[in-house]
């Protein structure tokens, strides 16, 4: 199968996905989305367990249970991040990181740290870590979702309170635009 | 980009979202909250790690996320 066909989803991107108009965006992109035990029991709010109960009801996110592999190679993954002068991850992201690197599913994040992990760790190399930026990005490129591309991103931020680095969101509208 | 290179460039990345909460944070609702959530909100906006910023707060990190909408801080990813 391929690394296009399973994600799976942290915490962060949950939560503020969850509050997007457009968010069934994500299971265009992808067969099914994995979500960690771990990750579930981090979520609380009303509107994001709704939208992951008929989500799970429909087969779009799939429950991931950490296996003792996994959950090796994750605590490795939090002690490593923890040895350079950058922001460290914990558990819930390292087991993403950890299933991405195992199981050649694609992590979607919006923690920093999971970002930093993914580039400086050398256990880590060839995992695909995609933010809100890039999953949106990729759904204009393939006209999965359709409107001025300033405009979707604007929504997306009015809608999450996210805000995306303006050098990112830059490079990515000129590639849209076909500016580059 | 070798290691240090990737290290310096994240730090320069830390920095610049750093600045953008401190600048866009409204510190007159900071400053009223209770010490606890005053002490996780000036903990988030210097290190933007929502986890442990609301472990501090004694919250869930969707009940953080929207204290920081209150404050106005943003989330830089």
């Amino acid at each position: 199968m391929s690394a296009e066909a399973f994600a799976i989803a942290d915490t962060c991107f949950l939560i503020d996905w969850a509050s997007w108009r457009q968010r069934d965006l994500l299971f265009k992109l992808f067969k099914t989305v994995f979500v960690p035990e771990s990750v579930i029991k981090e979520i609380r709010s009303e509107r994001t367990f709704e939208w992951i109960a008929s989500s799970l009801a429909s087969g779009s996110l799939s429950l991931f249970t950490e296996t003792p592999d996994i959950l090796s190679l994750a605590r490795d993954l939090v002690e490593r991040s923890k040895l350079f002068p950058i922001r460290g991850i914990d558990l819930p992201e390292a087991i993403c990181l950890a299933a991405g690197k195992m199981r050649n599913y694609t992590v979607i994040t919006e923690n920093r740290g999971a970002l930093m992990a993914a580039d400086i760790l050398e256990e880590l190399s060839g995992v695909r870590v995609w933010r809100s930026l890039e999953l949106i990005t990729e759904g204009l490129r393939r006209e999965l979702i359709r409107g001025d591309p300033l405009k979707v991103f604007e929504e997306y931020e009015r809608d999450t309170g996210h805000r995306f680095p303006r050098r990112d969101l830059e490079v990515v509208l000129r590639e849209l635009r076909g500016e580059d | 980009m070798n290691l240090e290179e990737k290290i310096e460039r994240w730090r320069e990345l830390e920095e610049e979202a750093r600045e953008m909460r401190r600048k866009e944070a409204d510190w007159d609702f900071i400053e009223s909250q209770p010490p606890r959530l005053r002490a996780a909100l000036k903990f988030y906006v210097e290190t933007g790690d929502i986890r442990l910023a609301s472990r501090i707060a004694d919250m869930s990190i969707e009940e953080f996320r929207e204290l920081l909408r209150s404050a106005r801080i943003p989330v830089i990813v």
